[in-house]
C-alpha cells in the first residue's frame, strides 16, 4: 500500500502542473453559461422531437407567425373591410389616408380590401398548387425507391421529363387554349409540373431508407409492403415533403402572379397577381399611383419571405450542420481568451 | 462516353413527350380547335389566314396520321404560318426572338450562377460568420420577390425617372446588327437593366445550393485529410471542397434553364424587349396558337440542350463517370 | 523499440460538443504519453471519445466540437496553442492520418497522384515539381503500388490498394506520429492482415510513433506496445498490451476483452456488456462505467475513481476495487 501512496502522490505533482492548471476545462454547467446556451425549453419536452426542433427555430417560428397572420387576414377579411374588392368604392387613385388605408385604383376599388381578399386566391392556388405538387412526387418518389427495378426505371423517366419540361411555357399553352385560365386551372397545371423535384429527392432518399436495418427486419418479419411503407418510410420522409411543399408553394405563387401580370390570368379575379396586371396597365408608376403596386408586391414578397424562413428551418432540422448558428463565434471566442487559435471549421 | 449516349437517347425520348403533349393538348379541349381559334378572332381574318390555321392543324384523317404529319412538321421545323405576323413564317419570329432571349438570359443565368457561387463559398467557409447569417437568408429571400415588381421598379427608376436607360428594344433604332464594339457595346447597355431584374431573382438560389452542398462536404474524410495535410485554405476550399461541389450545381443550373427562360416572359414584356417572351406576350393576346406551340418545343429544346451539356461537363469534371 | 522519451504528452484533455441546448463532454480530462517509436492503441466501444482524442491531437476538431481544456504537448510546446503558421509546419510533418474509409479519405476527382504531391509541394515547396514526382514514387514503391498508376483516379484501385495509397500518403513527410483511426475495419480480413504487417515492417524500417484506433482488441494486442482503454470520455486502463490481454485490472476492460474472438486460440463465447454507455450529457455521479458494472460497490457510486499506477500489475486504472 506504500507503493499507492506514493504513486498517488506524484501523480497529484502531475496534476499540478502549472501549465495544465492554466488551461484546465471549465464544468459543463460554465461552459453553457461562457458558451451561452440555453437548455431546451420545458414544455417542449412532450413534443416529438422534430417538431420541438421546429418551435424552437427563430426563423421557422417566424416564417409560420408570418404565414397564419396573411391566411388569417385573407380569410377574415370581411371583419377588416367593409367594401367589396370587386366593387368601385370611392374616386379613383386615391392616396392612403382614413377612407383608404391603402388609396384606391385607378377604377377606384380598394386596395386594403383587395390584398385581403387577393391573398384567398393566390395563397390557396400557392398551397394548393404546392401541396398537390408535394404529395404527387412523395408518392412517386417512395414507389420509385421502395420498388425499384421496372417500376423505378418508368417512374424515374417520368420524373426526368417534367423536371426538364419547362413548366411556365407548358402553362402559358394550356392557359392559352382556355378562354381564360381561372385560378383553378392555374393551379392544377402548376400542381401537374411540380412534382419533379420532391419525387426526385425523395426517391433518392428512400433508396438509402431501404438498405437501413429496421426496413430490413420488418421485411423478414412479414410486414405487408404498404404498411412498411406507411409505418417506417413515409415518417422519415416528413422533412423532405416539407421541404417540396414550401418550394412548391413558393413557386407556385411566384407563377401564378407572372401568369396573372402577363394577361393570362382571369381579369376578373382578384389576386395578386391580377392587381399586379391591373397595376401595370394603368400605368399606376408613372402617374404616381405607388399605393396600387406595393401592397400587392409586398404581399407576395412576405409571403415568399415566410416561406423561405420555414424552408430554412426545415433544412436545419433534417441537417444541423446547416445552421448558420451563432454558437459558432463564441466557441472561436471561447479559443482566442484562451489563447489558441481559432482554426475551427 | 455510353453514360452520354444514354443521357442524349433520354433527351430524344423527352423531346417526344413534348411534341405529343404540344399535339395531344389542343385537341383534347372540347371543340376542334382551328374553329375554335378562327372564331375567336370573330372575323377579323382573311380567307389566306383562315386557311393558314387550318393547315397547321392537319386536322384531315385519322388521330395516328395527323400525328404523324405533326412530328414531321416539328423536325423540318416548320411551325405554320404566323396569323399575327401573316404571312410570316412562324419560325423566323421565333428564331428571332430566341435569339435576344438568348442575350438576356445566358448574361444573366452566367452572371447569377458566378456571383450565387461565389457567395455561397464564401458563406459556407465562414459559416456562422456576419456575412453567412445575414446575407445567406436575405439573398435567397430575395429568390422570392416577384420577377414583375423588380423589373417594374428598375424599369420605373432608371428608365423613365433617371432616364439612365433606354425605354426599350434590343439595340438602338437604325443601329444595323454587326459583330463591333459599338454594336455589342450597345446591345449591353439596353440589356442592362434586364439582365439587373432576373440576376436580383435568380442568384440567391445559387447562393444557398453552393453552401449547402459546400457545408455537407465538409464532414468529408478528403476534406479532413486535406486540412490534416496543412495545405493552404485556398487549396482547401477550392480544389477539395469547391471543385467537388460545383458539379452538382451545374446540373441544377441546366434544370434551371426552363425555369429562367420562362421567367424572362415578364422581363422582357416590361422591358419592352423582342426577346421570345414579348413575342409570346403578343402571340396569347392575338391567339397565335402555333407560335405558342413552337415556343413551348423551342424551350424545351434549350433546356435539353442546356443538360446535355451539363451531362458533359460532369462527364469532364468527375472521372468516376468516364468508365462506363 | 520504442524509447522511453514521450513524443506526446496528453494531460487533462477536454473535448466537448456543443449541442443547441446541451453540452456532451466527450472526453473528460485525460492524461496519457505516446512515447518515441511506439505504437500506443486506444480501445472502446464506440462513441467512448476515441477517435475525438485522436482528432484533437491532430488539431482537427470540428464544429460543433471544442477543446475545451488541457494540453497536448510536443516537446514542451502546447499543439493547441498553435498559431497558423506553426500549424501547418505541425500537420502532416510531424503528425498524420490514416482514415478508416480509404474511399472517403481521397477526393474521388483528384488523381491520386495530385493527392500525394500537394502535400509534399506545400511543405518542400524547394523540391518542385520534379522532385515531389520523384518522392512520389518512391512512396508507391515502399508500399507496393506500382508506381505507373500514380496518375489513376481513387475508384480505379481496390479497397486495399486505396488503403495503402493512404498509408504512402500519411509517410510523405516522414512524420513523428501516425494516427491510424480504424485503419482495416472497412477491409475484408486478409486484407487487412497484409496491410497490418505492411504497417509493422514500414515501422521498424521509418521509426515512427502510431496512435492506433480501433475498437477489435485482438488485433490491437497483436499490434500495439501499450493500450489505453477508454469508457464513457475516460481512460479506465492504461497498460502494455501483454498486460491488458494477461492481467487486466478494470472491469470494463475484462468486460472488453471478453466480447471479442481473439484472433488466434479456440474461439470464446462472445459476451456483449449489458446496458448502455451513460448519456454525455449528464452524466452520473461517481464512476460512470459502475451502473454497468457486475463488481459495483457502494463506493462506486459516490465517488469518481483516479486513475493511477498500480506497479505490481505494471498498469494505470481507474478503480476502487484495486485499493
Amino acid at each position: 500500500m506504500t507503493d499507492v501512496t506514493q504513486i498517488r502522490s506524484a501523480s497529484l505533482l502531475d496534476r499540478l502542473d502549472e501549465a495544465a492548471i492554466a488551461s484546465a476545462a471549465p464544468s459543463q454547467a460554465e461552459l453553457m453559461t461562457e458558451l451561452r446556451i440555453k437548455g431546451r425549453p420545458g414544455w417542449t419536452s412532450r413534443l416529438p422531437p422534430s417538431l420541438a426542433a421546429f418551435v424552437t427555430n427563430p426563423k421557422g417560428m417566424a416564417g409560420v407567425t408570418i404565414l397564419l397572420a396573411m391566411i388569417l387576414f385573407s380569410i377574415f377579411a370581411p371583419m377588416f373591410s367593409e367594401y367589396n374588392p370587386h366593387r368601385r368604392a370611392g374616386k379613383p387613385h386615391v392616396m392612403p389616408g382614413y377612407e383608404h388605408v391603402l388609396g384606391t385604383t385607378r377604377m377606384g376599388k380598394d386596395v386594403f380590401t383587395q390584398v385581403a381578399y387577393g391573398g384567398r386566391i393566390s395563397l390557396a392556388v400557392g398551397f394548393g398548387a404546392g401541396i398537390a405538387a408535394a404529395v404527387i412526387g412523395l408518392g412517386i418518389g417512395i414507389a420509385a425507391g421502395y420498388f425499384g427495378g421496372k417500376i423505378d426505371d418508368i417512374l424515374t423517366f417520368f420524373v426526368n421529363v417534367v423536371l426538364v419540361l419547362p413548366g411556365l411555357p407548358l402553362i402559358i399553352v394550356i392557359a392559352s387554349l382556355v378562354d381564360s385560365a381561372g385560378p383553378l386551372v392555374i393551379g392544377i397545371v402548376l400542381a401537374l409540373t411540380g412534382w419533379g423535384w420532391p419525387a426526385r429527392t425523395i426517391r433518392t432518399q428512400t433508396l438509402s431508407l431501404r438498405t437501413r436495418e429496421f426496413v430490413l427486419s420488418a421485411e423478414l418479419m412479414g410486414e405487408k409492403k404498404w404498411r412498411i411503407i406507411f409505418k417506417e418510410i413515409f415518417p422519415n420522409m416528413l422533412s423532405f415533403f416539407m421541404g417540396g411543399l414550401v418550394l412548391g408553394t413558393i413557386s407556385a405563387i411566384l407563377a401564378e402572379a407572372a401568369l396573372s401580370f402577363i394577361g393570362l390570368g382571369d381579369p376578373n379575379a382578384v389576386t395578386w397577381g391580377t392587381m399586379l396586371y391591373w397595376a401595370q396597365n394603368n400605368m399606376a408608376l408613372q402617374v404616381g399611383a405607388w399605393w396600387e403596386i406595393w401592397p400587392p408586391a409586398i404581399a407576395i414578397m412576405l409571403t415568399g419571405a415566410a416561406l423561405v424562413l420555414v424552408n430554412f428551418a426545415v433544412d436545419e432540422i433534417t441537417n444541423p450542420q446547416l445552421k448558420a448558428s451563432r454558437k459558432i463565434g463564441r466557441i472561436k471566442r471561447f479559443l482566442k481568451r484562451r489563447g489558441r487559435s481559432a482554426d475551427v471549421f | 462516353m455510353i453514360y452520354i449516349l444514354r443521357r442524349m437517347a433520354f433527351y430524344v425520348a423527352a423531346f417526344f413527350v413534348a411534341v405529343t403533349l404540344n399535339f395531344f393538348i389542343p385537341r383534347i379541349m372540347p371543340g376542334d380547335p382551328s374553329a375554335r381559334i378562327i372564331a375567336s378572332f370573330q372575323g377579323r381574318l382573311s380567307d389566306a389566314q383562315v386557311e393558314a390555321i387550318r393547315a397547321s392543324y392537319g386536322t384531315t384523317g385519322s388521330l395516328w396520321e395527323q400525328y404523324l404529319g405533326y412530328v414531321g412538321q416539328v423536325l423540318r421545323m416548320d411551325f405554320g404560318i404566323s396569323t399575327v405576323q401573316f404571312p410570316e413564317p412562324t419560325s423566323s419570329l421565333l428564331f428571332y426572338g430566341a435569339t435576344w432571349t438568348l442575350v438576356l438570359v445566358g448574361i444573366s443565368i452566367t452572371l447569377a450562377f458566378l456571383i450565387g457561387t461565389m457567395m455561397g463559398i464564401h458563406a459556407a467557409w465562414n459559416r456562422g460568420g456576419f456575412f453567412d447569417s445575414v446575407f445567406t437568408p436575405l439573398n435567397v429571400m430575395l429568390n422570392a420577390f416577384t420577377p414583375a415588381v423588380v423589373a417594374l421598379l428598375l424599369f420605373y427608376a432608371f428608365s423613365l425617372q433617371l432616364q439612365w436607360f433606354p425605354l426599350g428594344r434590343a439595340h438602338a433604332m437604325g443601329l444595323a446588327p454587326s459583330f463591333d464594339l459599338h454594336f455589342i457595346g450597345n446591345v449591353l447597355y439596353h440589356a442592362t437593366l434586364p439582365v439587373l431584374s432576373i440576376l436580383i431573382v435568380s442568384f440567391g438560389g445559387w447562393h444557398l445550393g453552393m453552401r449547402n452542398v459546400m457545408i455537407n462536404l465538409l464532414n468529408e474524410d478528403f476534406v479532413i485529410l486535406a486540412r490534416a495535410k496543412g495545405l493552404s485554405d485556398r487549396r482547401v476550399r477550392y480544389r477539395y471542397v469547391a471543385r467537388n461541389a460545383i458539379m452538382p450545381q451545374i446540373t441544377s443550373l441546366a434544370l434551371s434553364v426552363g425555369f429562367l427562360l420562362g421567367g424572362a416572359l415578364v422581363t422582357e414584356q416590361v422591358f419592352n424587349y423582342p426577346g421570345l417572351g414579348k413575342f409570346t406576350v403578343t402571340a396569347i393576346e392575338s391567339r397565335d396558337y402555333s407560335f405558342i406551340q413552337a415556343q413551348l418545343l423551342l424551350l424545351t429544346m434549350s433546356v435539353l440542350v442546356a443538360n446535355l451539356l451539363s451531362d458533359i461537363a460532369n462527364v469532364i469534371l468527375d472521372p468516376r463517370l468516364r468508365k462506363g | 523499440m520504442s524509447s522511453d522519451r514521450a513524443l506526446i504528452e496528453v494531460r487533462n484533455l477536454t473535448v466537448d460538443y456543443v449541442g443547441d441546448h446541451s453540452i456532451a463532454r466527450a472526453v473528460n480530462g485525460i492524461d496519457f504519453d505516446i512515447r518515441e517509436g511506439e505504437a500506443f492503441g486506444l480501445a472502446g466501444e464506440s462513441g467512448c471519445g476515441k477517435s475525438t482524442v485522436a482528432f484533437a491531437l491532430a488539431r482537427l476538431t470540428r464544429l460543433p466540437g471544442l477543446v475545451s481544456g488541457g494540453q497536448v504537448r510536443l516537446n514542451g510546446e502546447d499543439v493547441l496553442k498553435f498559431d497558423k503558421a506553426r500549424l501547418k509546419a505541425y500537420r502532416w510533418n510531424e503528425v498524420s492520418f490514416v482514415f478508416q474509409s480509404a474511399m472517403n479519405a481521397l477526393n474521388p476527382v483528384i488523381s491520386v497522384s495530385e493527392q500525394i504531391m500537394d502535400v509534399i509541394e506545400t511543405h518542400e515547396p524547394e523540391l518542385g515539381q520534379e522532385g515531389a514526382r520523384a518522392r512520389a514514387v518512391e512512396l508507391f514503391e515502399l508500399v507496393g503500388i506500382p508506381p505507373k498508376r500514380l496518375d489513376d483516379f481513387p475508384h480505379q484501385f481496390s479497397g486495399g490498394m486505396r488503403q495503402r495509397i493512404c498509408i504512402a500518403i500519411a509517410l510523405a513527410l516522414k512524420p513523428k506520429l501516425i494516427i491510424m483511426d480504424e485503419p482495416t475495419t472497412a477491409l475484408d480480413v486478409v486484407v487487412q492482415r497484409d496491410i497490418i504487417e505492411q504497417i509493422v515492417d514500414l515501422k521498424k524500417r521509418l521509426g515512427f510513433s502510431v496512435l492506433f484506433i480501433t475498437h477489435d482488441l485482438g488485433l490491437m494486442i497483436e499490434f500495439c506496445d501499450r493500450i489505453g482503454v477508454m469508457y464513457s470520455g475516460e481512460l479506465v486502463e492504461v497498460a502494455p498490451a501483454e498486460a491488458i490481454l494477461t492481467a487486466p485490472q478494470h472491469p470494463y476492460t475484462r468486460a472488453l476483452g471478453n466480447s471479442f474472438p481473439p484472433l488466434t486460440g479456440p474461439r470464446v463465447r462472445m459476451e456483449g456488456i449489458a446496458g448502455t454507455p451513460p448519456d454525455l450529457r449528464a452524466l452520473p455521479q461517481g464512476c460512470r462505467f459502475a451502473p454497468r458494472c457486475p463488481l459495483a460497490m457502494d463506493i462506486c457510486r459516490v465517488d469518481a475513481p483516479e486513475l493511477r499506477f498500480y506497479p505490481e500489475h505494471r498498469s494505470q486504472a481507474a478503480c476502487h476495487l484495486l485499493n
